[in-house]
This record gives structure tokens, C-alpha cells and sequence, in this order.
């Protein structure tokens, strides 16, 4: 394949497998396992997009997705991260943040502008005068963000999620990661191991250096690959990027899908007894003038490029460096034909000798105690000043690749944003870990390690520690671990170098929101001195990197800009997600948990609209007609069939049973008796009602009660909590979902279901509040009790759940004569208004209490064995005359105004409007509202305001309730 | 190493002086208000602000900014109304951009009832002069085209209430501003100080002691946040009714201009819009239990996606990069306790925010520096008197029975 080098044994690309892209409408070619950005790169780009502020072209950087260098818009999805989306065939690709091209960018001219734009200059400009704010702010709108997004755009693919639990979850695959995934699993533990990449072996897998047997790492590393891919204990998890640790062990990560997947992304929740964190190390940018030149790259960067990817990274080539990576990579680039026109170190001792050898031995211009200081170029790099770090002694080389790297900053993410915690450490010049996370365990490069078999050795330590954590006890082999490591070399001395003597004013300290050092002194002098201040006041690290590239600079350019320690200077925060996951991939499936009645099908092929009410799915109209005429009117001349199957129903018995309802009921529920229904009420603390519902007794200590559909869900809890103290003996059992419950309503009604049931039904055998077991249709026992909430003739009919649709079809049979038909949420809402019966929080609210609503006549107000809750405030409440009290309203004029408008006098609130409906039952419109006391005398009238009445109010009079057959004759029937 | 030209915001740093007229317990947003505005209209600038940590730490460095004046009841909206009023004077008086985006709120109502409720508030916006208006489902998608607006969702959309007034500001610039403000009068601002007790005589404040010594003070203010039930608490034995629970914000990637609204959903339990710089914020609701920790949690970033993903389906090709938490002292009304002088003379709270506590800073601010500098309590804040509790008067500024914990 053109312009690859395939003879490396490191490579990762198939060059026999070509995948084509399309950049600006033409063609590019990369063969199978580049991403999206070596692809490109192959293909001679060099510049993927421009800068958020000052539209500074960016280029390949770190190939770890550290900063948005390198985010473009992919197939229109935007910042998608070029540099590790894998390449497909068909991919269109576009640059982000550019007028006109990458290349030529119309905005490019801002970057002279810098001068106008210090730290936080937006917070002192553009208010003044006030209407130039709102225009400024189009602008800025406009200029901030880097992709776009369409507001018509549509996920495709498929994207789920899976929870698995694991006793070891090691992060990371690299050298240590796999060792401690091989140790653990070896005490017979399972293990998953995640990688980011999609193969193991992280630094291992592009280096040629050899261990002390002369076997090169990348070897060494796919030995252990096979290893650990081989071991039954072992899920690996590759191409899965790590998102959040959390407390408990519990671990969330992403899986990009390959084209073998059965998904495009996995969401994965793993729980684990012990998590073993070996992420390793980044590199820690380089801080110089123009430091971010496309063309200026870091160490592994460039070394992969050429190792794993087979493209050369430049024809001429200068390194800054401060590690020995920087070295191994110079000697590589070297081999392969680049031209290496000198390396710049920081360091002046800690080398390893045997690459300065090297470097000898091929006539590599090494220089010691050197670095860069200012990169040249207008577009891409054409020269690099090199000088000591004192500014001295500088002079200019031209070359097109600039590898810089002031050394390598741990991955400690996934430990800090779990309570763990970093700390300063003067050898390496990192923050190394030091308090950790509950059985979490750390390896490897994350602790400063350097030696291969240190590395190795330490994951070996962490799998057997974290053996520990799972309850294994591997104390001996443990020590010997602890011992091993001890021999081996320990960290690697590191440099804390931030930045030669350089204005500072294109020194970049973090890519995405161009922010320079210079910025970073202008905040600290404003008196923003902690690098979290720092970092609200120049937004340095909010960008789509994160604090990939600041992270590491900022406390330490704080603390030398400061004069202070750098043991004292805490770095910012890092924070979840560790790496950026799309919405539709923690969305998973997104399955809606909801509930349908054992007549929902029947209920939708009926022509039911339904609703979504708080857990359950309910039929609210059966008709498009929204103000449910038909319905209504059948109850009120015919009978309706409902399905009040959501209510909730719960048996309570035990010696105690009657006292915890004593406590919770307000009622003396001493007076519940068998074969009759009480209706009584709930309340909190504070004497709102928190739920009405009828009570019967079924025997001894054997209660059955009803609670409203929304309350079903903490009836149990609510009841054990305000009964918790006393040891009360009882138990109960939440029927909601066992039995199904259907109404049958109007005055048919007893014509209909004394054709099925196998007893005596009239008014004397099941008079209005009674309640009396039935079997219908030979066998189906099912209870019936005798309400009125409508307001007519009422059976409400408890039946098993498997039995809900026989007895459903039935009753229709029964009832086709007599004109049944369903009805809906929405007009049993009308029916029961008229009746002046109320619905918890629709009549109410959190201000309303018992009295509020009338309701006062349930209260036992002095119970001999229990307080009940919410008596003392109901007590104290009977003395307060303004509050919301409960009204029949009767409209004056003709026009129904809207649910929940307010009703004012000329200053005031002075209460709102709950139920209003153009009744068909009574003449008028006819409505329930909530009114201060000093207006809930019937007689008053009330002014409604309506919203866009612009002041135009009606009147209404406030009636006595109920509006519809106040007798009761009806339901009593 | 040189040294550019600018000067700290609030001031050089001072030493703590043994003696203040006021001091402020929280350097967030009520009490760097508080201390602004007892300069400004009452001419009270001996006045120690002290932070624990740094200004902005709390809530008033997480929140979301949103800002809005459409609450349920006639005792907040006036409250809020008047903070909003306040943005652009601010802006001009502290000579700061606090970058008010006047965008507007899109509430999505996604039930009947849901539409009544927003009536209620909508009336009561109007009725009380502020703007505020029902809108329908194809009103809402004109609006706001990235919306789904069909019947394919859990919670498919009615409609909105629609108030253009609100909208969101930089929340940072907001604290800073105000440190300048503070210290332009020359008011003290303190950080990375403790304070540790409040000590009384005879029934009135003495003095408070901080980790960097003693002041003598006849008035203290706890503004402290999420962190103020617990101070009054342990300081003053003083209880009150306040669950501290942990909740959480988000942003997305940076993008250009998508959403031009505040979007809320109460159905969904999520708000989202789209900051200055592009990202799409967005709110979750409070975690279900009592918590003094900021720790986020995976449960709530995947709740945000899956309820995001479904009435703004574009949002789905967005990255989240960033979640983080915050303190929400909430009281069983949802709204404040503004109050002081009643236990203990020269002692005032201002607390029980929860999560709404940036929108109301300003006004919050004046008044209760009007208090502390008359001793007289302002009409504006009776409502939101302590005493309310023990006299089982709920304010109503939610429809439904608040239950944080079994236990209020
Ligand atoms: C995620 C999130 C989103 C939010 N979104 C919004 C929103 O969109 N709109 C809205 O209106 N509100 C919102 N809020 C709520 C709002 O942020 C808070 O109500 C408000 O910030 C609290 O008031 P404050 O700023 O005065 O207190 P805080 O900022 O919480 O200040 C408390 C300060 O007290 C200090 N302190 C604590 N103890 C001591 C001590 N012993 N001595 C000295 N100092 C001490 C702390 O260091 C802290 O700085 C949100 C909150 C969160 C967490």
C-alpha cells in the first residue's frame, strides 16, 4: 500500500484491507485499523481543524484523544475524536470550527487579536452599553462550540448495555494491567479487564526496545496478550474505554462495536469486589511559543505513527523531550529514514545509557539540559528555536515534525474521581496516588514505574492485593510480590520543568480553550490563585479534552509563578466521564418500566386513548371528543363499564393490624365492621391528606383496604415507618397487581351484573356500602362492594387479575342489552366532580389538610391506643380561617375557564380553580376550587383569572356541593 | 518571573480583624449579596465575608444559572421577580458582564393535569405582571424545532408554559461580580477560613471564632449554602427542617447554536440548555436520599440520557464530558427560610435553598440586608418565616407532598 511502511512487526493495520473516506469530497484511503486520523494523516492532512477562540490551526497531537486537536465531524455526528474512531468505509468527514477550510480559514486572522482577549476580558467587555450585550451575545454564540449538530439528526444503530458483576475488574491492558488480571484470575477469581485501545498491550505494544533477554516489548507484550486472552478467568473487554468509578466497586465504561458486534456501542456497569486501576501514564505537554504548531507532536504520537500505523511522521525531524520514550521514538523515526536534526533534553542525567548509545552510534545530535522554546511556522511547522532552559544559548533549526514531551503525567482519574487522591511527588515531578479509593489497587506506570519488570511485578503485587480484597487470604504469596517489587527499580526520576523564559502569550497550557500561560498570569494576579479558580476564570480544562493536557502544567506553572511549593498546590479536579460517551449509548435501550392493566389490550382495541399515569398506562378517553359527552352521559342513563384495576388494594392482618391502622387512618377503625365498607383518609405530619380509600373487614385481625393509584407504590413503607417504634405484630400484603378491579356504573348497573353472579344482588342483599363475595360465571370468586364516587349506582368489582378479561367480556355480554359502555379516565374525572367528590392532588395539594377539603367529619380526634398521624397539626389547623378551603364553584357567564386559574380579588390570590367542566349532568358550568376561607361561603361570589384575560375576569358563585344529586338517591338506589 | 498588569478582583488579601459590625458565614452567592447590598443601600461596610474554602466553592460554583420568575405561589413570584429586575442593574452598577441570556424558559408539560398546573403558574405570573403563557405542542416545536413532539415517547408533549423573561447566566461572573461589588466598598472577603462556632450573650450574638481567630460581631448572617442547617445545628442548637441531598449537573461537548431555550421537563425529571460556550447543560433531579457528599453517581447520567435522548432525539449524537455535584438543602415546601432576630438577637438565616437559590440571590441579597441593617423584617420575607413549620403552614411552591426522606 502507497506511502505505508509494512514491514514492522509492530503494525496494526492491515495494509491489504483498504477503507476509503471522504475529507472535503475526495477520497482518502487507509487500510483496515487506522482510525479516522491516521487515515488522513496517511493521506497528507495535517491540519484537522482550528482552535475554539483564535482559529489557530491544530494537527495530530497525542493519538489519545487528550484534547479536540483532532475532533471532527464524522458521518454528521460532531467532535467525534478523528484520532480513535476506527476508520470505516463510507465515512464523511468534516473539519469543525472553520470558515471556509481547515487550511484556509477565513477567522485565522483572530489569532492577532489576543492582544484585545486577556483571561476573563469577557467579563469586562460588551456590557457597556447594555444593548450591545445581546448582540454580542449572538456572536459569541456563534464563534463558541466547535461541531454542529442538526436539530433533525438521528441516531442509527444499535446501542445496549449489560451489567455484569465480577469479583476483580482490572482498568487498563497494558503490561501491569494484564499481570494483574493473570494473578488474580489465577487464585481462581473472575476477572474482567477493560482496554481502551482494541488490543491489549498498552506502551508495550509500538516499543522495540529489548528487556534484558533481549526480547523486544512489543513481543513481550503479545506473549502476555495470549496469556491472559487464553485464561478462562479472564473477560477482556477491549475497545472499552473506562467513564466512572464510583464507591462499592462499581465500575462504568463503554464497548465500541466492530463490525462483527451485534452493537454499535455497549454501555457497561460492572460490579466488583476489588478494582485494580493500571491506566498508566499520558505524556505532559511541552510548554513552549507555538507549542501546538501542527507539525509539533508528542513522543508516543509519533512513535506510533510509524510503529503501529507504518507512516512516517515528517522527513525532518527535531525532539524536546524529557523522557526516555523520546529517545526510543528518535531511534525508531531514525531507522526508518526520517531525519532526526537533534534531541533536545531536559534531562542532564537519568538516561538510559544504552539509547544514548544508540543515538551515538547513528550520529544523532543529543543535547542534555536543552528544550524548546519556540516553534516557527505560519500553518505547519518549518523550524523550532532550541535553547537551554534558561533562554540561553539558543539557536534555530528548521524540520517539519517537532516530538515534544516534558515527560509522563499519571492517568489517576479513575482514582480521584472516587475519593482517591493525589500527591506531589519531588522524584518523579508527577502527582502520584495517594490516598485510595475503598479495594481499589493500583499498578504499574500509574505509580511512577519506568522498568518494565517493575511494572510487570507491581500488577502482579495489585492482583494478589486485590485477591485480598476479595477475601482470599494470599499473605505469603503477597509478601513474596511485595518483596519482588522491592528488588526491581523503583520510580523514574521525572523533571518538573514547566516552561523556559518565553512571553508566555503563545504558550498554550490547554489546546482546547486556547489558553496560554499568559492567561494563566493575568487570573493569578486578578487573585484566582488556586488552580481551580484558575480554571473557572480561563475555562483552562473545560474543553472536550478535559484536563488532558492542562491537568499536569497548571499546579505546577501556579506554584513556580507563585513562588510557592509545588506540595501545595492541589491540581483541579477531574470529574466523570473519563472519557466522552454519547447520550444513545448511556441511553442504552431505554425501556420505558411501565404498567398495563389486565384490560389494556382490551381497553386500546375499544379505541381507548391512553395515558401514561405516574406507573401505569390508563385509558383517558374513548373517544376524540375530549370533553367525553358520550361517556357521561351513558353512566348517567345507562351503565359504564371502567377499569380501575391501578387502585391500590392491600390485605393487613396480625394481632396488631388494627392499631398501625389506627396510627396511619384518621378514622377509629375499631368501627370497621365485615360486610361494609368504610371510606376514610390518610395524612402527613402536617395534616395534608395523603391518601382516601375504603376499608372492610374481611375476620378477626383481617382487614382489606383500598389506596388511590398513586399511593399504591409506598402504602407498605408508610405504614411500617409510623409504626416502627412499637414492635407492632401484623403484615402486609400489596394486592395492587393480584387483582384487577372493574366499575360498573349507572343506573343498568344491577341489571347487568345480576345476570352473572350466582346470589341475590338487590339493594337489600348488597345495600349501598356494602361489600359481599360473588362467583361469576360459575367459578370465579370475585368480591363486590358498593360504592358511589360517580355518583350513581356503583359495583366496584374486585377480581383476580387472570380472571379480569372473562369477567370484563361478561359483563358486556350481560350488559349489551342495557347500553354498556366503556368509559375513560377523563369522565369519570366529570362524573365524580359533579358528585363533588374530590381527587387527591387535583382537589389538593401539599398546603391542604383534611378540614381543607371537608373531610374533617373521618377524623377520630382522640384515639385511646394510637396518635394518629397529622392530628396535632389538624388540631391546631381547626383554628386558622384563611386557608384553602374547598368550594362548589357555579360559573356566571357562559365561557369555562381552564383548570387551574387562579381566582384574585384586586391585589390577591386569593385561592385557584381545580375541576372546571361544562357539566351535562346539571345545568351549568360547575367546577371545584380552592378558595381562602373568608370566600368559601356559598353565596360569595369569586372573580377567575384566566390566563391572557388580560384583567378581564369572570365571575362565578360559590355553590353548595354536591351539584349532582345531592340526596345521594342515586347511588343508594 | 514577570508579572502582568492586572489587580485581584475583591482585593489584596487582608488580615482578619477582631472586629466587624457583620459577619457573613459562606462566600456564596446570598451572602457575597448580602454584604453587597448592606454597602450599597444601608452603608454597612465593616463587613467580614468568610469562606471555608474559596468564593464560588458550594452551590454557587455548581449551579446551572438558570433564572426565572413563573413559581406557584404569590409569596415567591414578587420574591423572584424583583432578582431578575436586578441582572442588568448588576451588570452596570458592579461593572461586570454576567452575561444574562434572556433566552426565555420552555417548561414541557406532558399530561392534562400537567397543563393545569402550568396554568396556575401562568395565571399567577400574569396576574402578578409577569410574562408567562401557555403554549401548545406545535407552539413548542416552532420554538424549539429540535423537540419531539409526537406520540412515539413515554412522556409525549402537550404542551409548555413559555416564559420569555427567564434564561441563564454565567454563574461564576455572578460570585466574582459581587466579590468586586463587596470589595469596592470595602468590605472584607475572607477565604480558606473556617468559621467554627457562634457564640451568644444573654440571648444575642457576641462574637464568631474562625480557624484564623476571633471576631467580635453583633450580627451574623449564615448563608452557608448546603452546609448551613448543619452550622446552625451544631452552632446555635438551632434544628430545622432541612434534608441536604446531593444533586448533579452535566454538560455535553461544545456545539454551535442547537437550543435556544431553557428546557424543562418536570415528567422526565430533566432541564437542559445551551451555555455561552455551546455545551448543553443539563440538571437532574436530586438524588433520593439524604447525602452531604458531592459524589456523582452513574445512575443519574444515564437517567439524563435516556430521558434527553427521547423528546430532544438529536441530542443522542452528543457526548457527554463533564458531570459534577452540588448540595441541595431542601425544606419539606420547597421554599427558604428566610428569617432572623427570633431565637437569637442579631442572628439571621438564609438558607433552604436547595436547588433555586442562584435565581433568587439578588433580591434575597437586598432584603436581607435591609433586615439586618433595620432589624425590621421586610414584608417580601415574612412568608418564609421559620415559625411557618410549627404552625403546619406549607407555602405550596410544589403541588405534590414533598418526601425526600421517610422521615419529613
Ligand atoms: C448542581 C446544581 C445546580 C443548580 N442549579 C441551579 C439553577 O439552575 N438555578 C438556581 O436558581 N439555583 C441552582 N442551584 C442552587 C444554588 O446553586 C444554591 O441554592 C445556592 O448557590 C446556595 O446559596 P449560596 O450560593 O449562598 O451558597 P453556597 O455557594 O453553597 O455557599 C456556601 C459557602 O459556605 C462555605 N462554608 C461552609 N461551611 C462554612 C464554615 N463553617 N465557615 C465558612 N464558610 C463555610 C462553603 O465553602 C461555600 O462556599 C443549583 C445547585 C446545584 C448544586
Amino acid at each position: 500500500m502507497m506511502n505505508r511502511i509494512t514491514n514492522l512487526p509492530t503494525l496494526k493495520i492491515d495494509p491489504s484491507k483498504a477503507v476509503s473516506l471522504k475529507y472535503h469530497d475526495i477520497p482518502y484511503q487507509g487500510c483496515a485499523g487506522d482510525t479516522v486520523a491516521t487515515a488522513l494523516y496517511a493521506g497528507g492532512v495535517r491540519i484537522f481543524g482550528r482552535s475554539l477562540k483564535y482559529h489557530r490551526p491544530r494537527g495530530l497531537y497525542s493519538l489519545d484523544g487528550e484534547c479536540s486537536n483532532t475532533c471532527m465531524e464524522i458521518d454528521a455526528i460532531p467532535n467525534e475524536r478523528s484520532e480513535n474512531l476506527p476508520a470505516r468505509d463510507g465515512m464523511v468527514v468534516r473539519e469543525q470550527n472553520v470558515k471556509g477550510s481547515a487550511e484556509h480559514d477565513k477567522l485565522s486572522f483572530i489569532d492577532k487579536l489576543d492582544w484585545a482577549m486577556p483571561a476573563g476580558f469577557y467579563y469586562h467587555t460588551m456590557h457597556k452599553p447594555a444593548a450591545l450585550w445581546p448582540l454580542a451575545m449572538k456572536q459569541i454564540r456563534k464563534a463558541a462550540g466547535l461541531g454542529r449538530l442538526s436539530p433533525d439528526f438521528r441516531q442509527t444503530g444499535r446501542f445496549d448495555e449489560i451489567f455484569p458483576s465480577t469479583e476483580v475488574c482490572v482498568i487498563g491492558g497494558g503490561p501491569s494491567g494484564m499481570q494483574a488480571a493473570l494473578s488474580a484470575a489465577e487464585q481462581g477469581l473472575r476477572v474482567i479487564l477493560l482496554e481502551a485501545r482494541p488490543w491489549l498491550g498498552g506502551f508495550y505494544d509500538y516499543r522495540t526496545v529489548q528487556d534484558d533477554h533481549a526480547v523486544p516489548l512489543y513481543e513481550r507484550g503479545r506473549k502476555l496478550a495470549e496469556k491472559v486472552s487464553a485464561h478462562p478467568g479472564i473477560r477482556v473487554l477491549t475497545h472499552t474505554s473506562l467513564v466512572g468509578t464510583y464507591n462499592n466497586g462499581l465500575v462504568t465504561a463503554f464497548r465500541r462495536g466492530s463490525s462483527e458486534d451485534s452493537f454499535a456501542e455497549r454501555y457497561i456497569e460492572i460490579r466488583a469486589k476489588s478494582v485494580v486501576v493500571a491506566t498508566g501514564c499520558i505524556e505532559r505537554p511541552l510548554l513552549f511559543e507555538n507549542n501546538e504548531r501542527p507539525g509539533v507532536m508528542q513522543a508516543g504520537c509519533a512513535h506510533r505513527l510509524l510503529n503501529t500505523f507504518g507512516i512516517l511522521p515528517g522527513k525532518t525531524a527535531v525532539f524536546a523531550v524529557g523522557h526516555d520514550l523520546g529517545l526510543e521514538a528518535a531511534l525508531d523515526l531514525h531507522d526508518q529514514g526520517v531525519n532526526i536534526a537533534c534531541i533536545a533534553d531536559l534531562r542532564t542525567e537519568g538516561q538510559n545509557p544504552d539509547l544514548l548509545k544508540a543515538l551515538e552510534s547513528r550520529d544523532i545530535t543529543y543535547q542534555p539540559g536543552q528544550t524548546a522554546l519556540e516553534a516557527h511556522g505560519k500553518k505547519l511547522l518549518t523550524g523550532v528555536v532550541l535553547g537551554s532552559m534558561d533562554g540561553s544559548s539558543q539557536k534555530t533549526l528548521p524540520c517539519d515534525l517537532l516530538v515534544a514531551s516534558a515527560g509522563l503525567t499519571p492517568v489517576s482519574g479513575p482514582l480521584t474521581i472516587n475519593k482517591g487522591s493525589v500527591a506531589y511527588d519531588a522524584h518523579t515531578g508527577s502527582f502520584l496516588p495517594d490516598k485510595l479509593p475503598e479495594n481499589t489497587r493500583v499498578a504499574g506506570r500509574i505509580l511512577g514505574l519506568g522498568d518494565p519488570e517493575a511494572i510487570e511485578a507491581s500488577g502482579h503485587l495489585a492482583g494478589l492485593q486485590a485477591a485480598q480484597d476479595c477475601g482470599l487470604d494470599s499473605a505469603a504469596d503477597l509478601q513474596k510480590a511485595e518483596q519482588a517489587l522491592a528488588e526491581l527499580p523503583g520510580p523514574e526520576k521525572g523533571t518538573d520543568f514547566v516552561i523556559g523564559p518565553v512571553s508566555g502569550r503563545k504558550s498554550f497550557i490547554c489546546f482546547d480553550e486556547d489558553t496560554t500561560i499568559k492567561n494563566i498570569k493575568q487570573a493569578i494576579n486578578k487573585g484566582f490563585d488556586v488552580p481551580e479558580l484558575i480554571k473557572r476564570f480561563t475555562s483552562a480544562g473545560t474543553g472536550p479534552g478535559q484536563g488532558g493536557i492542562p491537568d499536569h502544567n497548571l499546579p505546577l506553572f501556579t506554584a513556580l509563578y507563585q513562588g510557592s511549593a509545588q506540595e501545595s498546590v492541589r491540581p483541579t479536579n477531574r470529574r466523570p466521564p473519563l472519557t466522552p460517551i454519547f447520550l444513545s449509548t448511556y441511553a442504552g435501550r431505554n425501556h420505558d418500566m411501565a404498567k398495563r392493566t389486565p384490560m389494556h389490550d382490551r381497553q386500546k382495541q375499544d379505541g381507548g386513548i391512553f395515558r401514561r399515569l405516574g406507573v401505569w398506562r390508563r385509558a383517558r378517553y374513548f373517544s376524540e371528543d375530549l370533553s367525553c359527552r358520550q361517556e357521561v352521559e351513558n353512566v348517567r342513563s345507562n351503565v359504564g363499564i371502567f377499569d380501575g384495576s391501578t387502585l391500590g388494594k392491600f390485605r393487613i392482618h396480625g394481632p396488631d393490624c388494627l392499631k398501625a391502622l389506627d396510627r396511619v387512618f384518621v378514622s377509629d377503625m375499631h368501627k370497621v365492621k365485615q360486610g361494609r365498607i368504610k371510606y376514610t383518609a390518610m395524612c402527613n405530619e402536617d395534616g395534608c391528606v395523603i391518601d382516601d380509600g375504603v376499608i372492610t373487614k374481611m375476620g378477626e385481625n383481617d382487614y382489606f383496604f383500598t389506596t388511590s393509584t398513586g399511593r399504591a407504590g409506598a402504602t407498605v413503607e408508610w405504614i411500617r415507618y409510623h409504626t416502627r417504634y412499637e414492635g407492632r405484630d401484623f403484615h402486609m400484603v400489596n394486592l395492587t397487581d393480584a387483582f384487577g378491579v372493574i366499575n360498573l356504573s349507572g343506573p343498568n348497573a344491577r341489571k347487568v351484573i345480576e345476570k352473572v353472579v350466582d346470589q341475590d344482588i338487590s339493594n337489600e342483599a348488597l345495600p349501598f356500602s356494602g361489600v359481599k363475595g360473588f362467583s361469576i360465571g360459575q367459578n370465579v370468586e370475585v368480591f363486590v362492594m358498593r360504592l358511589g364516587f360517580v355518583g350513581e349506582l356503583s359495583y366496584e368489582i374486585h377480581v383476580p387479575s387472570s380472571y379480569m378479561e372473562s369477567v370484563w367480556d361478561l359483563l358486556l355480554e350481560a350488559g349489551q342489552e342495557f347500553g354498556i359502555m366503556n368509559f375513560g379516565v377523563e369522565a369519570q374525572n366529570v362524573l365524580r366532580m359533579e358528585k363533588g367528590h374530590i381527587i387527591l392532588g387535583q382537589e389538593s395539594e401539599q398546603r391542604t389538610n383534611l378540614l381543607d377539603v371537608h373531610l374533617g367529619f373521618l377524623w377520630h380526634r382522640d384515639k385511646p391506643e394510637a396518635k394518629t398521624v397529622g392530628s396535632l397539626a389538624l388540631k391546631q389547623a381547626e383554628q386558622d380561617p384563611d386557608r384553602l378551603k374547598l368550594v362548589g364553584l357555579k360559573m356566571q357567564e357562559a365561557k369555562v375557564p381552564g383548570d387551574g386559574c387562579v381566582i384574585v380579588d384586586e391585589s390577591r390570590i386569593r385561592g385557584y380553580v381545580c375541576t372546571i367542566r361544562k357539566s351535562f349532568s346539571v345545568d351549568g358550568i360547575v367546577g371545584l376550587a380552592l378558595v381562602e376561607g373568608p370566600l368559601a361561603k356559598p353565596g360569595s361570589v369569586v372573580s377567575i383569572y384566566e390566563d391572557e384575560c388580560k384583567g378581564n375576569l369572570l365571575k362565578a358563585d360559590v355553590v353548595p356541593l354536591p351539584f349532582y344529586d345531592p340526596e345521594g338517591a342515586r347511588m343508594k338506589a | 518571573m514577570e508579572k502582568t498588569q492586572q489587580k485581584p478582583l475583591w482585593g489584596p488579601k487582608k488580615p482578619l480583624k477582631s472586629s466587624y459590625d457583620a459577619v457573613i458565614v459562606g462566600g456564596g452567592l446570598h451572602g457575597l449579596a448580602t454584604a453587597y447590598f448592606l454597602a450599597r443601600d444601608h452603608g454597612i461596610t465593616d463587613v467580614a465575608v468568610i469562606d471555608k474554602n474559596f468564593i464560588g466553592y458550594g452551590g454557587a460554583g455548581r449551579n446551572t444559572a438558570i433564572v426565572r420568575a413563573n413559581q406557584r405561589t404569590q409569596e415567591n413570584v414578587p420574591l423572584y421577580k424583583e432578582a431578575l429586575d436586578l441582572w442588568p442593574v448588576l451588570t452596570k452598577e458592579l461593572d461586570f458582564n454576567l452575561m444574562f441570556n434572556n433566552c426565555g424558559n420552555l417548561n414541557l408539560m406532558h399530561s392534562e393535569a400537567a397543563m393545569k398546573a402550568a396554568r396556575m403558574n401562568i395565571s399567577t405570573a400574569q396576574f402578578l405582571g409577569v410574562e408567562s403563557h401557555l403554549l401548545d405542542k406545535k407552539q413548542v416545536k416552532d420554538l424549539e424545532p429540535a423537540l419531539n413532539v409526537s406520540e412515539d415517547i413515554v412522556y409525549p408533549i402537550h404542551g409548555a408554559m413559555f416564559h420569555p423573561p427567564g434564561g441563564i447566566l454565567r454563574h461564576d461572573a455572578v460570585v466574582w461580580g459581587l466579590a468586586k461589588g463587596v470589595a469596592g466598598y470595602g468590605g472584607d472577603i475572607h477565604q480558606q477560613t473556617e468559621v467554627t462556632a457562634i457564640n451568644t450573650e444573654k440571648g444575642k450574638i457576641a462574637s464568631v471564632d474562625t480557624s484564623a481567630g476571633s471576631i467580635k460581631t453583633p450580627k451574623v448572617l449564615v448563608a452557608a449554602g448546603g452546609y448551613s442547617a448543619a452550622i446552625i445545628n451544631m452552632m446555635l442548637g438551632i434544628r430545622l427542617p432541612i434534608s441536604v441531598l446531593t444533586i448533579q449537573a452535566m454538560v455535553t461537548q461544545p456545539l454551535k447554536p442547537l437550543l435556544d431555550h431553557v428546557v424543562s421537563s418536570g415528567a422526565y425529571h430533566v432541564y437542559c440548555n445551551q451555555t455561552l460556550k455551546g455545551e448543553i447543560a443539563t440538571g437532574a433531579h436530586m438524588d433520593a436520599w439524604p447525602n452531604y457528599t458531592t459524589l456523582t453517581t452513574a445512575h443519574y447520567i444515564k437517567h439524563q440520557a435516556e430521558a434527553l435522548t427521547q423528546f430532544l432525539p438529536c441530542l443522542a449524537g452528543l457526548k457527554f464530558m463533564r458531570i459534577w455535584g452540588g448540595l441541595a438543602d431542601m425544606t419539606p415546601d420547597m421554599a427558604p427560610i428566610m428569617d432572623g432576630n427570633d431565637h437569637i438577637r442579631g442572628f439571621f438565616m438564609d438558607c433552604g435553598w436547595g436547588y433555586f437559590g442562584f435565581k433568587s440571590c439578588t433580591s434575597t441579597g437586598k432584603y436581607m440586608a435591609e433586615f439586618m441593617a433595620t432589624d425590621e423584617y421586610p414584608e417580601m420575607l415574612k412568608p418564609f418565616t421559620l415559625r411557618r413549620y410549627e404552625q403546619h403552614r406549607l407555602m405550596g411552591e410544589t403541588p405534590a407532598l414533598v418526601n425526600y426522606s421517610p422521615d419529613n
